[in-house]
């Protein structure tokens, strides 16, 4: 025994490897090198000194031990007499293993000399069985703490009563104020009380994410999948996944897919009275899905606001209040002094904010701890008084300011959430983002401005507009209750009492805002019926429907009675705007679809550039070279670019890159999953080939693709610690970490700090990984190739699908530009005059692309200057602030571009003068040019549109193999190389103007009596635009020669008889040489091609027929000709007649 | 999620003293893939819900050897001392208990009234 115990070593690891033979098997409950058994030996070494502490000072007590049972109990326990701990344990391990080897060691003890003996093998046993014990009290402590908490949430004790309503209502709305836990608990109760497929929605992705893991947790479901959830990019939705938070968008499409929403038995809308778009839409979706779901069960969840207004709307559903629990708030108004008001150009005075501050610091001693939150309205107001405060707190040591708005880096976001070091406050300035968004534990100070900026839509200027206005009462109580979240708090009041009572009781719902666009799509796809009749719960003005439905129709997503277009139906299914969805379907026509998909995802998320580093000079300098002067969505692809790249080279270093320019990293990721959402989607319409072939691994390369397995199966692992780490301890910040915050480079500050920069990489480390986990990144690399180096054909292209997906978005450059300052150029919208370029865009600091070269003009001094350089903005977004600014523009050569997309056309006689959309003037100095550029932009319309159709009518077709080739890749190929050409090399002098109003007034020649004399001389113009039969028009007066093009109806000095005279000409691809009038000129261009292109036409049958039913209108180019297969007589022109035989060769085959 | 393989509600496991309830999966003193490990009582039993591993059991509670009350191993509800005794048990009882549990228990009698105080 005592050689044993010699050589027995329980630090060695070889002896701890040989007792891990015996207890840590495979086949046993811990296994060698799992967490547990790794603590386990921590929990050995404690128990051990435990245990040696013990045997030292316990012996004393042992002596009382037999005084116990002296008092004889009327039952006898049976207990043992002598107390043991071990005792107390309710488990134990026996193996056959464990028992030789505690039984039979004098056997056996000879063979295993330096292996254990029994004595240690029972010490490792108790200490086992103590192990287990504790990781059971650890565990089961966890589950009771638990419980303990839901109980004590306030909506507790109705738990049988929400239940009960339920079951016996189809809707049932539940109002509880902050902290009541109907969001946590609800699901919970729906769900044990035997409800499942329960989908619950939220108004934010983030609160998805957090909820469902809660809820997990809570539903002792941590690791399972029976709470899941599911927004744009990611999902952790099974098959066995019985509640599901998502979004409300998410769930209005899943309703466009599936119409009764089968899939659920119980839809919770949760935070009902926030009264958003979709929220208030799906609502009304509900509302009507429940008559054909008697089985479906809808409960509303609010906040105390309004309620009436949701039982009502769903004929008076039971409400059932849960009181909130928040601890009292005392209110001080502090109204701001007059001398103090700000006037409308002035910045804040931060005075009264400052006062505030003082007097929390001479009222409260520091060590009471509790942080200020600081309401404002927007960014500038913010960093106003960030400025001020930052000087209070650098003076005092006291507090840490810290801006909060969206526009900041996550990083910087994220700070709000670190705790303030001992003695010193934080100083939250927000927007009202922190009034429901972003919940801050901890805050006891509240400072309410009173103010917010709303965006709001004016559909006259069609402009967004983001302007200050008083709160409601509602959102004001609301800002207040974040002071008593964690405890007692003071909300203080820059307004009168008198104010907060002529407050509005209510937000204005988001309904009565915004555009409607995309919702009145939505509902259009949906089968909704007519929009107006639709019953919303607070029905936006039917004004601003009309307008959206004049939107969709000028953007061709509904046809004139308003029904979806094909391409509508197809805009309605992305998740995008209207502008950014015709983009991505224009660049799948011309095998463009790389860099479209690219800047389609670039536009819809926020801008990667951060604000705050736009004034860093290193910055600036790292950013040029991705900088594009043809505009800013060029700047976004060549960054995205770029990124990519990085992203192949370096992976994670990628952070570090973007941080170097000063771009927000996450919204380059966000672009890369949207992208890859937009490419699937075009996929799923047949409108982008699947990736065969080339891109999937080779069947034979085994290895490469074992070795991507277990690549992922490490990512995956990767993400699954993360999610276990989430949610650690905050970062304690420290004194100097405000201040610079917002002001200069998020990327120094973060640099400054260590701690700060652990935590960047453990934040890179999962961003990283879940991007590999969801791109292959070479084949991403791939595509990123292909848009990198366009060429300036494939540029010119490019531009003008972003401009006609943006049309009719389109700004005039003011024609004293080139005599301004760069800062003061001026731009016109059809209906906004004066709009300037925002700050950020690419044109603000290089307005000189924009001007007419000095050279290039004619007739100096007039303010008609001739030009073939004029230039257009298409743009993404108008928004007025201070002033209405331009976003995300690009540039487009002003005819070429205007005649390929605007969807009114009007020219006079001659063509010389052309009206686009009713407010651009466009005059050319030669008729026979004009004549030219017209005709050749009319036939490439008609064959783009033409082709346009083929791919969006395929794009139904079930088999896409079939679909391939109804658009044939010669034939984009043909037109974008004649698109092209007409982009790059129509050198047309021409001025470019603004009408005034009164021109706009008389500017139509109006129904004319000599029209009707005229168009019988007119040749038939069917043949140019299939379908369209050229009319006289009833209001503009001329000739309505396509839906978009209307002849000689302006008003004009020149001679109303001059469409009637011929000039001679001849035509370049036949031996035509006659006198012929201007449309009659057309037409024979439109109709005669070279010999070569022939064949290639396919436009037969329709137009045919078109043209033979309308023979009545004579033409000097038409003759009889009698078809022997029809047996019929027609007036047809020679192309026409080669056209129709041609058409029953097709036939009879 | 298809609706018509409903699955029959689990079984739960209510503490009698404390209230505390919870699924459990299994009843008994050998929990299936346990391996080596035997409980000594019979035990309301399931999966731990805070271990990433499918294996790892819980133990939520037991009757009570005396008076069969179902109740949780809670210390405030429970002890096992060889056998599971509720706390009223133990209480009635507490002189046939070793002294140094008496001391445990009497220790803990005074920490609660002082936290019920404060």
């Amino acid at each position: 025994m005592d050689s044993h115990r010699r050589t027995w070593d329980w630090d060695s690891s070889q002896c701890r490897a040989q007792m891990d033979q015996v207890f840590f098997r495979e086949q046993d409950y811990i296994q060698a090198g799992s967490p547990d058994h790794k603590e386990f030996w921590a929990f050995f070494d404690r128990f051990q000194r435990f245990k040696t502490k013990k045997d030292m000072s316990g012996v004393a007590k042992e002596d009382r031990g037999d005084g116990t049972d002296r008092k004889k109990a009327k039952v006898d326990l049976g207990l043992p007499k002598e107390y043991d701990a071990r005792y107390r344990i309710n488990v134990s391990v026996c193996s056959r293993d464990i028992e030789e080897r505690l039984g039979k060691s004098e056997h056996r003890g000879r063979q295993r000399s330096s292996g254990p003996g029994p004595q240690e093998i029972s010490d490792c046993r108790l200490a086992l069985l103590h192990f287990l014990d504790f990781t059971q009290r650890q565990s089961f402590g966890k589950l009771a703490k638990l419980r303990r908490e839901q109980k004590n949430l306030p909506i507790f004790q109705y738990r049988d009563r929400i239940v009960e309503l339920v079951r016996t209502h189809p809707v049932v709305v539940v109002a509880g104020d902050t902290g009541c836990g109907k969001s946590t608990q609800v699901p919970q109760y729906l769900l044990s009380a035997g409800f499942s497929y329960i989908s619950c929605t939220q108004p934010r992705r983030i609160a998805c994410i957090s909820l469902a893991k809660r809820v997990s947790f809570e539903s002792l479901n941590q690791y399972g999948s029976k709470v899941g959830y599911q927004i744009r990019f990611e999902t952790s939705r099974t098959t066995s996944t019985k509640l599901l938070f998502l979004t409300e968008g998410l769930l209005l499409r899943q309703i466009q897919q599936d119409k009764t929403l089968s899939q659920y038995q119980v839809v919770i809308v949760d935070e009902v009275h926030e009264r958003h778009l979709h929220c208030d839409f799906l609502l009304g979706v509900l509302r009507s899905l429940l008559a054909e779901r008697q089985d479906l069960r809808l409960i509303l969840m609010s906040a105390t606001i309004n309620i009436k207004l949701f039982s009502d709307y769903f004929g008076s559903a039971p409400v059932l209040q849960v009181p909130g629990r928040l601890f009292p708030i005392q209110v001080v108004y502090q109204p701001i002094p007059p001398d103090e008001q700000p006037s409308r150009s002035e910045k804040l005075d931060p005075r009264p904010y400052l006062r505030i501050l003082q007097g929390i610091d001479q009222r409260y001693p520091p060590e009471e701890r509790g942080d200020l939150l600081l309401f404002l309205s927007g960014m500038t107001e913010i960093s106003t008084i960030q400025e001020a405060c930052q000087v209070y707190a650098t003076h005092t040591r006291r507090w840490i300011v810290l801006p909060l708005h969206s526009t900041l880096s996550i990083a910087q976001q994220d700070k709000v959430f670190d705790i303030a070091p001992p003695g010193v406050r934080k100083c939250i300035i927000s927007t009202n983002i922190a009034e429901t968004s972003v919940t801050i534990d901890g805050v006891r100070f509240v400072v309410d401005s009173g103010k917010v900026k709303e965006m709001s839509f004016d559909p006259k200027a069609k402009m967004q507009r983001l302007q200050e206005f008083w709160i409601s009462r509602a959102s004001s109580e609301q800002r207040k209750g974040r002071a008593g979240r964690t405890g007692p708090g003071v909300c203080y009041r820059l307004y009168a009492e008198s104010d907060y009572d002529a407050f509005a009781p209510y937000p204005v719902p988001e309904i009565h805002r915004v555009a409607l666009d995309s919702l009145i799509l939505q509902m259009k796809s949906m089968c909704l019926g007519d929009p107006l009749s639709f019953i919303f719960i607070d029905p936006p003005p039917a004004s601003s429907i009309q307008t959206a439905v004049t939107y969709l129709k000028e953007q061709g997503a509904l046809d004139s009675r308003g029904e979806l277009t094909s391409i509508g139906s197809l805009l309605a299914q992305l998740p995008v705007d209207v502008v950014i969805g015709k983009m991505l379907v224009l660049g799948s026509l011309f095998h463009l679809v790389e860099p479209v998909l690219t800047v389609a995802a670039a536009l819809s998320v926020q801008s990667p550039f951060l604000r705050s580093t736009q004034h860093n000079p290193d910055c600036t300098t790292a950013r040029q070279p991705l900088h594009s002067n043809q505009g800013d969505p060029f700047t976004l692809l060549n960054t995205f670019n770029a990124w990519v790249e990085v992203k192949g080279e370096r992976g994670g270093g990628s952070r570090k890159w973007c941080r170097r320019r000063g771009l927000e990293e996450q919204r380059l990721y966000e672009m890369v999953n949207l992208r890859r959402q937009f490419k699937d989607l075009l996929r799923s319409h047949s409108l982008l080939e699947s990736e065969g072939g080339s891109s999937a691994p080779s069947a034979g390369d085994r290895g490469q693709r074992r070795e991507r397995l277990t690549e992922r199966r490490r990512l995956h692992q990767m993400k699954r610690d993360h999610e276990l780490q989430e949610g650690g301890k905050r970062k304690v910040l420290r004194l100097e970490e405000g201040g610079d915050g917002g002001l200069s480079s998020g990327s120094d500050t973060e640099d400054k700090s260590r701690g700060r920069k652990d935590k960047d990489r453990q934040n890179m480390d999962i961003q990283e990984v879940k991007f590999k986990l969801r791109h292959n990144v070479s084949q991403l690399q791939e595509a990123v190739t292909v848009s990198q180096d366009l060429s300036s054909r494939q540029q010119a292209l490019l531009k003008l699908l972003l401009c006609r997906g943006l049309y009719p978005q389109l700004a005039l450059p003011d024609e004293h530009n080139s005599t301004r300052k760069d800062s003061e150029q001026v731009f016109h919208t059809k209906n906004k005059q004066g709009v300037v370029i925002h700050p950020t865009s690419v044109f603000a600091s290089d307005p000189e692309v924009l001007h007419v070269p000095e050279d290039d003009g004619g007739e100096m001094g007039s303010d008609k200057r001739d030009s073939s350089r004029h230039q257009l903005l298409a743009f993404v977004t108008l928004l007025e602030t201070n002033k209405p600014y331009l976003s995300n523009c690009v540039r487009v050569p002003a005819l070429q571009a205007l005649l390929l997309v605007a969807n009114s056309m009007d020219t006079n006689a001659d063509c010389t003068r052309l009206v686009v959309d009713g407010w651009l003037e466009l005059e050319l100095r030669d008729p026979s040019e004009a004549l030219r550029v017209l005709s050749t932009a009319l036939k490439l319309r008609a064959e783009w549109e033409r082709l346009l159709l083929a791919q969006l009518g395929q794009s139904g077709a079930a088999e896409p193999a079939a679909a391939e080739q109804a658009v044939s890749r010669r034939a984009t190929e043909k037109l974008s190389e004649g698109l092209v050409r007409f982009l790059l090399y129509t050198e047309v002098s021409y001025s470019l103007r603004r009408l005034t109003a009164l021109q706009t007034q008389n500017l139509y020649v109006g129904p004319q009596a000599e029209s009707e004399s005229s168009s019988s001389e007119t040749p038939d113009l069917s043949v140019l635009f299939p379908g369209a039969q050229a009319k006289p028009d009833p209001i503009k007066g001329g000739l309505r020669v396509t839906s978009f093009f209307t002849y000689n109806c302006l008003m004009d000095s020149k001679d109303l008889y001059s469409e009637c005279l011929r000039t001679f000409w001849s035509c370049p691809n036949c031996d035509l040489y006659m006198p012929l009038t201007p449309l009659e000129r057309m037409h024979h261009e439109a109709s005669c091609r070279p010999a070569g292109e022939q064949q290639e036409s396919q436009d037969g049958a329709e137009s045919e027929k078109a043209s033979s039913s309308s023979s009545s209108s004579m033409s000097s180019l038409t003759r009889v000709y009698h078809c022997d297969v029809c047996n019929e007589d027609l007036k047809l022109t020679s192309t026409e007649i080669l056209k129709h035989k041609r058409q029953h060769m097709y036939t009879a085959k | 999620m298809d609706q018509t393989t409903t699955e029959i509600p689990p079984k739960i496991f209510t503490c009698q003293l404390c209230g505390l309830s919870s699924p459990f999966v299994y009843y008994g003193q050998k929990p299936p893939n346990t391996r080596a490990i035997v409980l000594l009582e019979e035990c309301f039993v399931t999966k731990d819900p805070f271990s990433p591993e499918k294996e790892k059991f819980l133990v939520l509670g037991s009757t009570c050897s005396l008076c069969s009350l179902c109740v949780c191993v809670a210390s405030d509800c429970s002890l096992f001392y060889t056998k599971r005794f509720c706390m009223r048990c133990v209480n009635k009882h507490l002189d046939q208990f070793p002294h140094q549990i008496q001391a445990e228990l009497a220790k803990k009698k005074q920490q609660s009234s002082k936290a019920a105080v404060s």
